[in-house]
């Protein structure tokens, strides 16, 4: 039935598109700034898992972490060298914090793509499936072994993520910076070396997703565009800095955008998104789980 | 005049003259250069510089973040190529209806972001430049999508069209400066730096955010209408986020909320990724990695530092 | 005593004549504008980069053309129109080449016909596909690339012989893609008007297309054309294996875009590109010149992967250039055009010369051989594909393989 096949299959692409919101939802809900170069996190992460389980002939299972590892790097060196003069008290581009951020996440961006195209090459690869188990029925739908499990991983990274935002010392350190730069700081917290956490569990998620779904989408220096402008949808239509938002929002956005483009037109799918973006934010712009009384 | 006012209208008019000299040198460049490849790079980055500055406006002066000039810029072009292409409408009317409808699209957008601030905004700008770049690029009846449309043009020489564009230049400086000189430009810092403080004060925040937008968006789009005709054809790259990107760069590096700044952030910006073309292949990560350093080290921009230096002397 | 001096100074003297211009030879500029970084097609752009390369390398070797070298000055235009009619201009004006060559995208390269008519030099379109770039007429374009008339009519021509009832196409957002699916559809429409056609077009940039193909499987085509280019292309291919839609004993994928021969084609799609038809344009069955055959060695040798017909493409292209300089005997540019047009082409698949019908067929190579192939193993050579239309024959639909299930 082909309305239980697009639901399958924007259930299983919403679980993907969390992945890759969620750390944005993190850092969007802490520094509250627009970063151009999330995506390229996502490209940096889907890029290690496929050179490092091709071309060092490390299993899959193992290249995974090897991506995670990259990504957290990368978002660690972002917040220490780029990141800091937003909040460090640096005090000449005091109110001026939107254009730093978008500018120079614009030349990271930029840079990162132009890096790997030049230094990988500009061919596609299709990165190897975790485990090697075709396509199967999974009663009338259709999957593939790499689909399920991906998935499953990713329905459980996020489960994590929400445990340890929830219940970790850390989490709990999160979610004040979050609420208050301020007040939390005066409560004791280091905000700077939390802000660097949270890029750094960013970075992570991004690039995994990247991993996961390298199988899926052939990486390719600029693939970064297409989980950059979603994610933003996704945090946008969740509400600010709710993790829950984004995840259920990424599974909304999944499945709408399949109805939508059968039923309405193929060639706009990726601007049906954005529609919905702006619709959020005219009509109800906390979004789904967002904090009514904060100021927009 | 209280000190204060006087300290603003010293420091615009300092800035509005150092803009007019740049332009004055460029009138004499090509009396030095007479090839039309240099020529058309810097008539490029004077492009550039009125999407700048029509930027600036709005988010340097007014503090509304668009991240949507590129895309205001392909709607003007867009407007004079389809009123050319279906309806045989003369450049005399197609070049100031696209100042018109970016006027009114911008308008739109106005409305649609009065109530949002910071990354809401942006967001909302974002998708906004994206959605339009979407159904025009896909819009291959209509359009004819990825492969643009041909737009007449105003002159074959390279010379004159130099001109023109510098022409334009020093007229939407003028008009800028007049707008900033009086009370709307000390409203539009209001509303950028403390809007409920504005407000409470008696300004209306409302018409004040609104006009920028028009403005601005207004001048973006007579900026693409001139380039599409200039280029004879616009295609929907025009409006492509790398190209606002390329514009926030430009103003940042050079200074923002300052006239001076935009116009050389342009010149200095698209000059040297065009020097940069000897680099070969490494030319966009150069580029990249200059944004970066800039931005991270130089937050005045290029004028603020000159500026500073050049006004040490004055009291 | 003068004399025996006299003779070596002389003989010294003409010696020096002779070298002269050779040491004062001045290199012929041909100008490039490709893609060498998104969003542009970067592959295409490297192959294109490449075949050129090899040719202007063996040339110079054997002594340059007209006793001069030959350099080759590229610019990257980003897939863009409006930054190919920037560069062609600072090629032209600034670089003052004497011919253009290397267009690959078809939208690139409207823009950069009309910069080359204006300036009146030659520009040979490797690469460009849409008919519109011939509809347009300028003497100063030369097409020695594939146009959207032949291969829609070839796989209009093809589907007809097949004897399918269904056929769905799945199109590029592109003047290419667009061009190609409706194009075919016309012709369709007159030779086998029972045939049920019809085609979708994608969004190139998304990455999911498996909303476009569910629909499909409630009801399986006979024949699912791809008139697109990667990496959208590699993307439907691998979900319309996932779907379990094609390969199967009755659905079979046709590539309308002779991508099946890409260098990364099989590290991208695997198994899903078994089994499929490719309209493709080099086939180490087709007649082979020497230098064709030195190129694909050079190829190997550089880059490790199989020669193809992009990079033969390339090659032609720049091949066009030299014998019209050669013809010419000189650079100016009218010389030079008037020379191209006249002479006979010996490119690296045949000789032809250019047509000058007005439309599609202006100035177009209109009989490039083609040939029709279909992969049956993975990462499988050109040279073991089963042959299904040989170059100049009739397509025979017993040939197809097709899968057990």
């Amino acid at each position: 039935m082909l309305a239980l096949d697009l639901l399958a299959n924007g259930l299983i692409y919403g679980c993907f598109y969390a992945l890759m919101a969620v750390g944005l939802a993190m850092i969007f809900g802490v520094l509250k700034v627009v970063n151009f170069a999330h995506g390229e996190f996502f490209m940096i992460g889907a890029y290690t898992y496929v050179l490092v389980s091709l071309k060092l002939g490390v299993p899959p299972w193992l290249a995974l972490p090897g991506a995670a590892i990259a990504g957290a790097l990368l978002g660690w060196l972002v917040e220490r060298l780029l990141m800091r003069p937003l909040y460090a008290g640096y005090a000449s581009w005091g109110f001026m914090k939107d254009e730093y951020a978008v500018v120079v996440t614009f030349g990271l961006s930029l840079l990162l793509i132009n890096l790997v195209d030049k230094i990988v090459g500009p061919y596609s690869f299709r990165g190897p499936p975790l485990i090697d188990v075709g396509r199967f029925a999974l009663g009338p739908v259709m999957l593939t072994g790499q689909k399920a499990i991906a998935a499953v991983i990713a329905i459980a990274l996020m489960i994590a993520l929400a445990l340890f935002i929830k219940r970790s010392v850390w989490g709990l350190q999160i979610q004040a910076v979050a609420q208050n730069r301020l007040g939390a700081s005066l409560a004791g917290i280091d905000a700077t070396r939390t802000t660097s956490l949270i890029f750094i569990v960013s970075g992570m998620l991004a690039a995994l997703s990247g991993a996961l779904l390298a199988p899926l989408v052939n990486p390719s220096p600029d693939i970064g565009a297409f989980p950059a402008v979603k994610s933003y949808v996704i945090v946008v239509l969740g509400g600010m800095g709710s993790i829950w938002g984004a995840m259920i929002a990424a599974l909304i956005l999944g499945v709408s955008e399949a109805f939508f483009s059968v039923y309405v037109s193929y060639d706009y799918r990726d601007a049906f998104g954005l529609f919905i973006l702006v619709a959020v934010l005219l009509l109800r712009p906390q979004g789904l789980l967002g904090e009514k009384g904060r100021e927009v | 005049m209280t000190a204060r006012r006087q300290l603003w209208s010293d420091r615009l008019r300092f800035d509005m003259g150092a803009a007019l000299a740049i332009c004055a040198a460029l009138a004499l460049v090509p009396l030095f250069v007479s090839g039309p490849y240099a020529l058309g790079i810097i008539l490029v980055s004077i492009y550039f510089a009125i999407i700048a500055l029509g930027w600036n406006l709005l988010a340097g002066y007014t503090g509304q973040f668009s991240l949507a000039p590129a895309a205001f810029a392909m709607i003007g072009g867009y407007t004079t190529a389809l009123l050319g292409h279906y309806l045989h409408v003369p450049l005399a009317l197609g070049i100031p209806a696209a100042i018109v409808s970016a006027a009114l699209f911008g308008w739109v957008l106005g409305k649609l972001v009065l109530n949002l601030s910071g990354p809401y905004l942006s967001l909302t700008t974002l998708a906004f430049a994206e959605i339009a770049r979407v159904v025009i690029g896909n819009s291959h009846e209509f359009t004819r999508g990825d492969q643009g449309m041909h737009v007449a043009t105003l002159t074959q020489s390279r010379i004159g069209y130099y001109y023109i564009f510098l022409g334009t230049l020093v007229a939407v400086l003028v008009l800028l400066y007049g707008l900033l000189r009086g009370r709307l430009g000390r409203f539009m810092m209001a509303v950028r730096d403390d809007p409920v403080g504005a407000s409470s004060r008696g300004i209306d925040v409302v018409r004040i955010k609104m006009i920028a937008f028009c403005v601005s968006c207004a001048l973006c789009g007579l900026a693409g209408s001139l380039y599409g005709t200039f280029s004879q054809l616009v295609s929907p790259e025009l409006g492509l986020l790398q190209q606002t990107g390329l514009v926030l760069s430009m103003v940042v590096i050079g200074g923002m909320s300052s006239l001076t700044g935009a116009l050389l952030g342009a010149l200095l910006v698209y000059l040297s990724s065009e020097w940069l073309r000897g680099f070969g292949d490494v030319q966009i990560i150069v580029f990249a990695l200059l944004v970066i350093l800039f931005a991270r080290y130089l937050p005045g921009g290029l004028w603020g530092l000159a500026a500073r230096l050049l006004q040490r002397g004055r009291a | 005593m003068l004399f025996a001096c006299l003779r070596p100074l002389a003989a010294l003297s003409i010696a020096t004549l002779f070298a002269l211009p050779a040491l004062a030879a001045e290199p012929i500029l041909i100008g490039v504008s490709l893609t060498q970084s998104p969003p542009g097609s970067v592959v295409q752009g490297t192959q294109v980069k490449d075949g050129m390369e090899i040719v202007k390398d063996l040339v110079n070797a054997k002594g340059g053309v007209i006793g001069r070298p030959l350099k080759l000055v590229y610019e990257d235009n980003q897939g863009i129109p409006e930054k190919g009619r920037a560069a062609v201009e600072k090629l032209i004006t600034s670089d003052k080449v004497v011919a253009l060559a290397g267009g690959h995208q078809s939208s690139v390269c409207l823009a950069e016909i009309e910069v080359a008519h204006r300036y009146k030099v030659p520009y040979v379109n490797t690469n460009c596909w849409s008919d519109e770039v011939r509809k347009r007429g300028y003497p100063e374009v030369f097409n020695t690339s594939p146009y959207n008339t032949l291969v829609s009519s070839s796989m209009a021509t093809t589907l007809a012989t097949m004897g399918v009832k269904r056929v769905v196409a799945f199109a590029e957002n592109t003047d290419y893609g667009i061009g190609q699916a409706k194009l075919t559809g016309e012709i369709l429409k007159q030779k086998a008007p029972q045939i049920d056609y019809k085609y979708e077009t994608l969004d190139r940039t998304s990455k999911d297309f498996t909303a476009a193909i569910l629909p499909l499987r409630a009801n399986p085509p006979d024949v699912i054309v791809l008139s697109m280019l990667p990496p959208a292309a590699y993307l439907v291919m691998n979900q319309i294996y996932e779907q379990g839609l094609a390969p199967s004993s009755k659905t079979i994928l046709y590539d309308g875009s002779s991508l099946a021969d890409y260098p990364d084609f099989w590290q991208n799609v695997k198994e899903a590109g078994k089994y499929m038809l490719s309209f493709a344009l080099y086939h180490p069955q087709m007649k082979q010149t020497p230098l064709a055959t030195e190129i694909a060695a050079e190829y190997k040798k550089r880059t490790g992967n199989e020669v193809n017909r992009l990079v033969l493409q390339a090659a032609d292209s720049l091949e066009l250039v030299i014998q019209g300089l050669q013809a010419a005997k000189s650079t100016e540019p009218d010389t030079l055009l008037k020379a191209m047009q006249a002479m006979k082409f010996d490119s690296l698949r045949g000789v032809s010369n250019f047509s000058t019908a007005a439309g599609y067929g202006f100035q177009q190579w209109l009989d490039i051989p083609f040939v029709i192939y279909e992969l049956t193993a993975e990462k499988q050579p050109i040279a073991q594909t089963v042959v299904i239309q040989a170059p100049g024959q009739k397509f025979d639909p017993s040939k197809i393989v097709r899968p057990a299930k």
